[in-house]
């Protein structure tokens, strides 16, 4: 039986229902449009699906719809702002963090939940905490270079907004 | 996924009676490993429980009489995270963060890791080597019961119908015990083990008074090396007695063939863990 449930999606409040053997993944893509996070293996271990709840980097695959009640999910489609790329996004770019792009909604969205937990994680932090997002392209050193670019640039604009010294 | 009926309970206690009403209803807490065998019909369930809008069964607290209790819906990541287990407990962060991948910690409960009972998983072999109980609960009241005893084997536990994991008890630990939980992969970094090594030693001055070295993923449960421990106990530890307790885990563990190694192989896997757990625990120093 299909049961209401309320969630907030990309910063939007929404009132939807679902089916209980539906997974977070199938309704972000067959329902509500959100194509951004894409299935690769269904079973957790690949990352492509890989959507923030409450900040945090899940498998939306493996979790299921209802439990987005009272939840803020986070999907590809809602990092960037007004039109912007977000500094995540903008740093895959620049350093050309991807190939075939199948991996790179769930790369980004891992990123970002890596930087919202540790504005300023070390090499080794980043590869463990990225570990379990899988590009068959081989982009990992270009990922982890976006990410330390990501890292870098945030310094230098806290640095710059601190009032000058008299 | 195939259908299933799914029952939202809000507290443990309806939790509970909805098991009771329907013995063939299992429960569901972050779902990543029940999912999995759903998704590939190993596992056709026609009611699941899920405790996942359950408040207040997760969390950490600290007694300095009772030790350390853990929530059971407390996520993986919680309890890698969590100050009070890395401070007290180092090894069971270090089980916790080596399971899978971030987004499954985040996803999956240490209560749903345990009831699951799948003894290629690393948090049970160290959690049987620091001594954790479980707390049960069902509608006839609370049991408490050591974890080595809960796990009677792969996918088995002693939990009854009706009955539910609310929390691990962890004993407050003596001062001068030092640890380490070395995981062993054989197909990919983030893969379940194909052996699971935990050691626990407790020093005064520099010899070895008290000593734990559990196996996991090789037993259908978590296995308690016994021979080797006694042999550790009372004495200094150094080079030579590295590789002495390391070829009596080789030869005292009887562990089963599977598709991450051969019986023969994890053999040999665990007795060399043994020696690098135990030059950790002496470079490392400091508590568990």
């Amino acid at each position: 039986m299909k049961r209401p449930i309320t969630t907030t999606i990309n910063e939007r409040t929404r009132d939807i229902v679902v089916a209980p053997n539906r997974t977070l993944l199938e309704v972000l893509r067959d329902e509500l449009g959100l194509r951004g996070a894409v299935e690769g293996c269904g079973v957790g271990v690949c990352g492509s699906c890989t959507v923030l709840v409450d900040d945090r980097p899940v498998s939306s695959c493996l979790m299921l719809a209802t439990n987005a009640e009272g939840r803020t999910i986070t999907t590809i489609e809602g990092v960037s702002r007004d039109g912007e790329l977000s500094p995540v996004q903008r740093a895959f770019l620049e350093q050309q963090a991807f190939q075939c792009g199948f991996c790179t909604p769930g790369m980004i969205m891992a990123v970002e939940g890596l930087i919202r937990e540790n504005p300023n994680p070390d090499e080794a932090e980043i590869r463990d905490y990225l570990s379990g997002n899988l590009c068959r392209c081989g982009t990992y050193s270009a990922v982890i270079a976006a990410v330390q670019s990501v890292v870098v640039q945030a310094r230098a604009e806290t640095e710059n907004s601190r009032p000058a010294a008299h | 996924m195939r259908r299933f009926q799914l029952i939202e309970p809000d507290s443990f206690d309806a939790a509970i009676t909805a098991l009771e009403k329907d013995p063939g209803a299992k429960a569901i807490a972050g779902g990543t490993a029940l999912l999995i065998l759903i998704k590939h019909g190993v596992y056709l369930p026609e009611t699941l429980v899920n405790l996942r809008k359950i408040r207040g069964v997760a969390g950490i607290t600290f007694d300095p009489k009772k030790g350390l209790r853990i929530g059971a819906l407390t996520s993986l990541y919680d309890v890698e995270r969590h100050p009070l287990v890395r401070e007290r407990y180092p090894v069971l962060a270090e089980a916790c963060h080596v399971v899978a991948n971030i987004r499954i910690r985040n996803l999956a409960t240490i209560g749903g890791n345990l009831a699951h009972a799948d003894y290629q998983s690393d948090p049970p072999a160290a959690l049987v080597a620091l001594d954790a109980r479980l707390e049960l609960s069902s509608s006839s009241g609370t049991r408490e019961v050591a974890l080595s005893d809960f796990l009677l084997g792969a996918y088995e536990t002693v939990l009854e119908p009706g009955e539910l994991v609310r929390a691990v008890l962890l004993p407050t630990n003596e001062p001068g015990w030092r640890g380490a939980y070395l995981k062993f992969t054989t197909r990919s970094s983030e893969d379940r083990p194909a052996v699971g090594l935990t050691a626990l030693i407790r020093m005064e001055d520099d010899r070895c008074v008290d000593a734990r070295l559990v196996v996991g993923a090789v037993t259908p449960t978590p296995v308690r090396m016994t021979a080797a421990e006694a042999v550790i106990r009372g004495r200094k530890l150094a080079g030579d007695l590295f590789a002495e307790v390391g070829s009596i885990v080789e030869r005292t563990l009887e562990p089963i063939d599977d598709l991450r190694g051969s019986a023969s192989y994890k053999r040999r896997v665990a007795g060399a863990l043994t020696e690098r757990a135990l030059e950790r625990c002496i470079k490392q120093g400091g508590p568990q």
